[in-house]
């Protein structure tokens, strides 16, 4: 019951992102890719991934609870400051928010059993 | 870019670019989905299903977030649809480049699954260079390549994630909002500027206020006001390039 359940949840998930997929490809063979709605939908995908990132970083759900939140938006900014200040490469950001993060950690002791 | 005479020539063209900084950002990125999914309940089985049938991290995230919470499934349905929503007007942008090559266009449907953030970027930079009828075969290389490194990942974040020393699952779980903070932020366009900034703003309070729909509500608002304030924001867009 609890398995068919989980089915259903994973399949609708799956569903769920492969309808916009489908659909652009069918209003790509149709019509032109300009209409203003296809910006709505973006902007709508911009501020729901945003509303995700910063509910990750302020209220998480999982193992990043068990630091504190200066532990979780100090390195994010570090890692903000690494993109954009070092010419917006990817790896460079990461590096910089992940440094931080054990650099935190490291020095507070906080995480349990670190 | 050199000419690539045959399709399989293209296809292992397209495998050798994938390995590097995409694979490697792959493999980490679902290993931390893979440590993830483990420790919000998700079976292996389904945690490496999702990789290949979503294809989509936010998507993946929220569906495993909104599952393991307990929320109800048309909160899981809208939220993945808006996390991943983005695949629309990205499958939009990338068709164009598929346009002058021979293939039966039922083939699109296949491209449009394996386009990702990486995936997308990736062809939107190199297909140009590469000739029309080779370019379906050099991104399915690439995508493969880079799906089959996000599976690998999967698998050993899900295994090592109770004997992985927790700094290190602290460090791949905390990898998925800045790799998505970065990326997203990222945009020279001001409306998803706009919409990326109120999402930040409004996401954690709305989220306080409605656990289940805070994502969809903060999105909704925050894309649909940054989608009103387009014109406006591209008047004030051109007057600093101009002042400046």
């Amino acid at each position: 019951m609890d398995d068919t359940s989980a089915w259903i949840f994973f399949l609708s998930a799956v569903l769920a992102t492969y309808v916009w997929r489908f659909a652009a490809v069918m209003i790509s063979h149709r019509i032109e890719a300009n209409h203003p709605i296809f910006e709505w939908f973006t902007c709508l995908a911009y501020g729901i991934i945003a509303a995700l990132v910063a509910r990750t970083l302020i209220f998480p759900s999982g193992m990043l609870a068990l630091v504190p939140l200066w532990h979780r938006l100090i390195p994010m900014a570090l890692a903000f400051v690494g993109f954009y200040l070092l010419g917006k490469r990817l790896w460079v950001g990461i590096v910089f928010g992940e440094t931080g993060l054990i650099a935190l950690m490291w020095f507070n002791n906080g995480a349990e059993g670190f | 870019m050199k000419e690539l005479e045959t399709n399989s020539r293209a296809v292992l063209v397209g495998i050798k670019n994938a390995f590097g900084l995409p694979a490697l950002l792959l493999i980490s990125a679902m290993t931390g989905f893979g440590s993830f999914a483990h420790e919000h309940g998700l079976s292996l089985y389904m945690s490496m299903l999702s990789t290949i049938l979503i294809w989509g991290l936010p998507g993946q995230v929220v569906h495993v977030e909104l599952y393991g919470m307990g929320a109800p499934l048309i909160a899981v349905v809208l939220g993945v649809a808006g996390a991943n929503a983005r695949f629309m007007p990205m499958t939009l942008s990338m068709m164009p480049i598929f346009d002058d090559s021979t293939h039966n266009r039922r083939w699109n449907y296949l491209l449009a699954h394996m386009i990702s953030i990486n995936t997308w970027a990736e062809m939107l930079q190199t297909g140009p260079e590469i000739r029309a009828d080779r370019r379906m075969a050099y991104f399915l290389g690439f995508s493969f390549t880079c799906m089959t490194s996000g599976v690998i990942g999967v698998l050993q974040g899900y295994i090592l994630f109770e004997s992985m020393p927790q700094t290190v699952s602290l460090c791949l779980i905390f990898l998925v909002p800045v790799y998505f903070g970065l990326i997203m932020s990222n945009t020279v366009h001001p409306p998803f500027l706009l919409a990326f900034i109120l999402g930040c703003v409004l996401g954690p309070p709305i989220h306080l206020l409605t656990p289940e729909w805070g994502l969809v509500l903060a999105g909704l608002i925050s894309g649909t006001l940054a989608y009103l304030l387009r014109h406006k924001l591209q008047l004030l867009w051109k007057n600093k390039e101009g002042n400046g």
